[in-house]
């Protein structure tokens, strides 16, 4: 495995890995974010069944 | 005795090999947080 080092340059390589690493982390948290069983800052909704979320229509 | 010699990336097997050993720890590092996470996670609110 070691070999790849050879073909593609650990710089470029680490600078593309953690790029792509930062921008899906980002893209998971706010994804989470928004979602109300997994949003950590606007909680409280406890173990809300999914019908909560992913509803076109208003609760009530 | 021969130099070593360079590759494409201009590495040499000995500077390919002491990088891969810190790419792979640090990757085994990267990997245990996260399952760390996961596991806090789920004790929080499982998803399945």
């Amino acid at each position: 495995m070691w070999r790849v080092w050879l073909l593609f340059d650990p710089r470029k390589s680490l600078v593309a890995l953690f790029t792509f690493l930062f921008v899906l982390a980002l893209l998971i948290h706010f994804i989470l974010l928004s979602t109300a069983k997994y949003n950590w800052i606007e909680g409280a909704a406890g173990a809300a069944p999914a019908a909560s979320q992913n509803s076109s229509l208003p609760a009530g | 005795m021969a130099e070593e010699r360079r590759s494409l990336t201009g590495l040499t097997e000995t500077e390919a090999k002491e990088f891969h050993a810190i790419f792979v720890s640090s990757f085994i590092g990267f990997t245990v947080i996260a399952i760390i996470a996961h596991f806090l996670v789920w004790q929080w609110r499982p998803w399945l």
